[in-house]
């Protein structure tokens, strides 16, 4: 797709929208970012640009470093093994802002990745009208040997005064990106001693899964503040606690006896292929007007029948975590059959 | 995180927890014909259902290891717990016992002792640089914060052991669990009221 190895087209984010399973990318992208944390104890600051981003943006990065792997590349080695998670199911957000934005620090990235940068911009400059990108920095290639020299050196680059907390944000991503070393670049005003460090990185990994927390929970990516994001969040685990319990009653009360007839399917047929068996085995006799026309479909419809119940859950299900293939039968006829809940009935004594 | 390899297949994860969920609810005897108070069904009912969700994480999170736990070491509920999760999962049962508590008091510890270090001199360091008015809504802001971490440390299983970031993390799988919970049981209740519905009034 791109001639140069390093660089990164971002107008081919839009043509492969699955904007569901964004989430789960993000969290691969995070397992790989602990892994890579744990290698240098002693740089506790670590991806603090990188989790700072909105799990969109960190998959668009992430998939800027398969292209570059294939190119070639030792900086890459470190995400190699993050890269054979993500080629089965890239995702890219389906929101142009945020292909955008994700745009401009993939060219960070590519700035920083290889000294051919001046190609880089060219190419995306089509997309990206207000990116700066920063030749400065290219010859700053961070794959030395002395690490910590450039370090400092970069420092007080820093200090004496960059353009933007943002540009460092990125700069320093990439090279979180690329090397098993992690660096922490110091904005302009804040302490550099280790402890001060330590605790910004902390905050910043904290900061960053809050917002993780945020999208999973309904109403809360508009609230400020960590105090009220915490209230919302344990609101939404007390009344989702309190479901279970109300639910338990429910059943414990509507049947006297179960007898489940789950034994003969279990015993044929495997665990993976429960879905396919427990619809075989209703009986359609309260429905007959619900023909089984697609029993996996039936089936797996019903939970995201149950997920339109919700519907604040449900937008945030479709775009984060609760992704099911299914999500293309959310448009199915099942206003009709509102009482028809459930298919896979099990066999009740009563 | 280890969130990833779970969170790609969420229907599966629906469906497994049913599948363990019923097998659970089977050993604990349901399936026989002796009669049990509402509050004892709905016990059984409510602890198949969370043992059975925490064997789906198979041990890598701690809110799952501390709900086995939990429901092992109490005494009513301990041979329940034992029946509805088999003689497959002794392995887990291991990995739940020893885990949470001593480990992570250790490094609670240890983190106490660092703190406390750490913190007269960033006192020292700290206090000229910014004005009172300012220490002090950072202090509230602060307390607040601190006391909705306990909040959730209490809400979460095995919440009081962890550093804030993984508390963050275990919060976000147990809220995916908790939705799965809810949808699963939701789904079955509605089912099987009205399919006593139906029985009662033969159409």
């Amino acid at each position: 797709m791109e001639p140069n190895s390093a660089s990164y087209v971002p107008g081919s984010c839009p043509t492969r929208p699955e904007p569901e399973e964004t989430g789960l990318e993000s969290f691969q992208f995070r397992d790989e970012i602990q892994r890579l944390m744990t290698v240098p104890p002693e740089n506790a600051s670590s991806f603090t640009a990188l989790l700072e981003l909105p799990a969109t943006q960190a998959m668009q990065l992430l998939h800027s470093s398969p292209h570059s792997a294939a190119g070639g590349g030792d900086e890459h080695k470190p995400y190699s093994s993050s890269s054979s998670f993500t080629n089965g199911n890239l995702t890219f957000p389906s929101n142009k802002a945020l292909i955008e934005r994700a745009a401009k620090f993939s060219v960070f990235a590519a700035a920083e990745i290889s000294p051919e940068t001046s190609s880089v911009p060219s190419n995306s400059s089509a997309n990206l009208d207000k990116v700066k990108t920063e030749p400065a920095e290219t010859d700053s290639n961070p794959d030395s040997s002395n690490k910590t020299q450039k370090l400092a050196k970069r420092k007080e680059r820093e200090k004496k005064g960059k353009d933007s907390a943002k540009k460092s944000k990125n700069e320093s991503c990439e090279d979180a990106e690329k090397l098993p070393y992690v660096h922490v670049r110091a904005r302009r005003g804040q302490a550099t001693d280790s402890h001060s460090l330590a605790e910004r990185a902390r905050r910043e990994k904290i900061n960053a899964r809050m917002k993780l927390l945020q999208e999973l929970v309904p109403g809360c990516s508009k609230i400020s503040g960590t105090a009220l994001v915490l209230d919302e969040i344990i609101n939404h685990v007390q009344s989702l606690q309190r479901q279970v319990e109300l639910l338990s009653m429910r059943l414990a009360a509507v049947n006297p006896r179960i007898d489940f007839n789950f034994d003969s399917v279990f015993a044929t047929e495997g665990g993976p292929l429960i879905d396919s068996n427990i619809p075989s085995m209703v009986s359609p006799s309260m429905w007959p007007e619900n023909p089984f026309t697609g029993n996996r479909q039936n089936f797996q419809q019903q939970w995201n029948f149950d997920a339109l119940h919700q519907p604040l859950w449900g937008r945030e299900e479709e775009n984060h975590i609760f992704i099911t293939p299914e999500n293309s039968l959310l448009s199915y006829d099942s206003s009709a059959n509102s009482a028809s809940l459930h298919s896979n009935q099990l066999k009740m004594e009563l | 995180m280890r969130i990833s390899a779970r969170m790609r297949h969420p229907s599966s994860l629906k469906q497994e927890f049913l599948k363990k969920w019923i097998m659970g609810l089977q050993r604990c005897g349901f399936s026989s014909k002796k009669s049990m108070s509402v509050m004892e069904r709905k016990k059984a009912i409510k602890l198949s259902a969370d043992l059975a969700m925490a064997s789906t994480r198979n041990g890598t999170t701690c809110w799952s290891r501390a709900l086995i736990a939990k429901a092992s070491r109490n005494h009513e509920s301990k041979i329940l717990a034992e029946q509805i999760l088999g003689p497959e999962s002794q392995s887990l049962k291991k990995a739940s016992s020893t885990m949470p508590p001593v480990i992570c008091s250790r490094r609670i510890r240890s983190k106490k002792i660092l703190k406390r270090s750490c913190s007269s001199h960033v006192r020292r360091v700290r206090k000229f640089a910014l004005s009172q008015k300012v220490l002090s809504a950072n202090s509230v802001a602060k307390r607040l914060v601190q006391k909705r971490t306990n909040i959730l440390k209490s809400l979460v299983p095995g919440g009081e052991y962890m550093d804030d970031i993984s508390l963050i993390e275990e919060t976000l799988d147990y809220i995916a669990y908790l939705r799965a919970q809810v949808d699963v049981m939701r789904c079955v209740a509605s089912a099987t009221e009205l399919e006593y519905e139906g029985e009662k009034n033969p159409i």
